[in-house]
């Protein structure tokens, strides 16, 4: 008698235990659906005014925190202009490598902090593009080491292909290769970190990168006054702008406080730069079986030579910060 | 008992179906493919990942800022082969169509655009006629 009582106390706990097994499972399934629903994929957005702070955020009911969905962080993240561009215009214009200029890969073990290593991931990601750019093998390896440092400590070391890249980088004429395999391998970083929702992470590797690179550029353009690079300074306004718009969001995490505060004390002095263009119509035609298309509308930078002094004074002040142990 | 474990079972079954048919599209492999379609000279810039979740997305779009004075050169390859299936635009900050590897019905690799004007533009990806719906596209720069 005890036995049967004891057995169908058993199967209705089982059934109970069943059925909130039932319930979660239906939850959940939901939820994955929900969070799998076209209008949520990344790259699915309307993004007329995605790169407007104003356009792209709303205001939460629950806390009034300002909300921006994660396909637009990324939509943003990823429209971030890549540093190599901007590495390939400066040696373009003949500007001679500078090691003393970069960073020093000796110092990637001494930042301790998620915020430091990120951002200096993103300082010696830079470097290590112009290394590779002017073929300098020594400093490639030598800032290879300083990346995966980094990103061993952000527990991303994996997604970087240190063996492979570091074969190519041993012997001299890989260039093209090294860059493609290096854009590659962050670009996977960048993902990776974004699947895990530590965006956070993602914009400050970004904004290392890109105050690394506008440095550099400030730094060669004060020796050479080559116009092409002021005019690629002033056209960092575009980028600063959809910097700005991430940060902003992760602006109780911390430190980014000040970061955000220094990098709107450039935007004040990009808020004098115009960028005009003169619009046309493009033009296309077929070569060969490529399509080729002739942009025929021109913009055009303004700036001061006062204000680029201001950016450059600006630009060094908060990359050092960044650099600093 | 029954009555629990059968729509338990269902539903298992269905979140695995949901999972499988998510997971098809490996757009990584055409990431690969389309980096090997750049022509040389031209430096990967970005990759775009092309998943249509097998026609139930319509039209996949990334924002990108271009440089003036620079050709980007976009190839795509996708489940069906080559480009085929998958349409690329290129809007400019207006949103007018600037250039498209499907010309005249014809259907193109990619597209090279010889930009001189900086700015915020967006490529389009849409799908003709697709039977996968998906692949991915690489795009390159060169000054």
């Amino acid at each position: 008698m005890q036995i049967t009582v004891e057995r169908i106390v058993t199967n209705n706990r089982l059934i109970w235990i069943m059925k909130r097994l039932y319930v979660s499972f239906a939850l959940i399934l939901v939820l994955a659906c929900s969070a799998n629903s076209p209008e949520n994929e990344q790259g699915n957005n309307k993004v007329d005014s995605s790169l407007s702070p104003k356009g792209s955020k709303e205001v939460s009911e629950d806390n009034q925190l300002p909300q921006i969905s994660d396909d637009l962080v990324a939509n943003i993240m990823q429209s971030i202009p890549s540093p190599i561009e901007t590495s390939y215009l400066i040696k373009a214009i003949g500007a001679p490598y500078n090691v003393s200029n970069l960073n020093d890969p000796n110092l990637a073990a001494s930042y301790s902090t998620n915020y430091s290593q990120a951002l200096n991931l993103g300082v010696y990601s830079t470097d290590l593009g112009f290394a590779n750019l002017y073929d300098k093998n020594q400093d490639v390896l030598n800032y290879l080491n300083a990346v995966k440092k980094l990103a061993d400590n952000l527990g991303i070391g994996q997604y970087f292909d240190y063996k492979t890249i570091k074969e190519l980088a041993s012997t001299s004429g890989n260039v093209e290769q090294l860059l493609q395999l290096t854009q590659q391998n962050l670009e996977k970083i960048h993902n990776h970190l974004n699947e895990q929702k530590r965006e956070n992470l993602t914009i400050l590797i970004l904004t290392g990168g890109w105050v690394e690179a506008l440095y550099l550029t400030t730094l060669v353009y004060q020796k050479t006054n080559n116009q092409e690079l002021k005019e690629r300074i002033g056209e960092q306004k575009i980028a600063l702008d959809q910097i700005l718009t991430i940060l902003d969001i992760y602006k109780t995490k911390p430190n980014f406080a000040t970061l955000i505060a220094d990098l709107k004390e450039l935007s004040k002095v990009y808020s004098k730069v115009q960028i005009k263009t003169t619009v046309g119509k493009p033009t296309q035609k077929v070569v060969n079986g490529e399509i080729i298309t002739e942009d025929n509308t021109i913009s055009t930078v303004i700036i001061d030579d006062t204000d680029v002094q201001t950016i450059a004074s600006l630009i060094k002040s908060i990359r050092n910060k960044i650099v600093k142990v | 008992m029954r009555a629990v474990l059968t729509p338990l079972v269902v539903l298992l079954s269905l979140a695995l179906f949901s999972t499988k048919a998510v997971a098809q599209c490996d757009a990584e492999v055409y990431s690969q493919k389309a980096l090997k379609a750049l022509q040389q000279g031209y430096t990967f810039v970005k990759s775009y990942k092309i998943d249509g979740k097998n026609g139930a997305r319509k039209n996949i779009e990334y924002t990108c800022v271009f440089s003036k004075d620079t050709n980007y050169m976009l190839r795509i390859e996708g489940k069906d082969g080559g480009a085929k299936g998958i349409v690329a635009t290129l809007l400019d900050n207006q949103r007018q169509e600037l250039t498209t590897n499907n010309l005249n019905g014809k259907s193109y690799p990619g597209w090279t655009y010889r930009c001189r004007s900086t700015g915020i533009y967006y490529i389009l990806f849409s799908f003709k006629d697709s039977e996968s719906y998906c692949g991915a596209a690489v795009l390159g720069f060169k000054r």
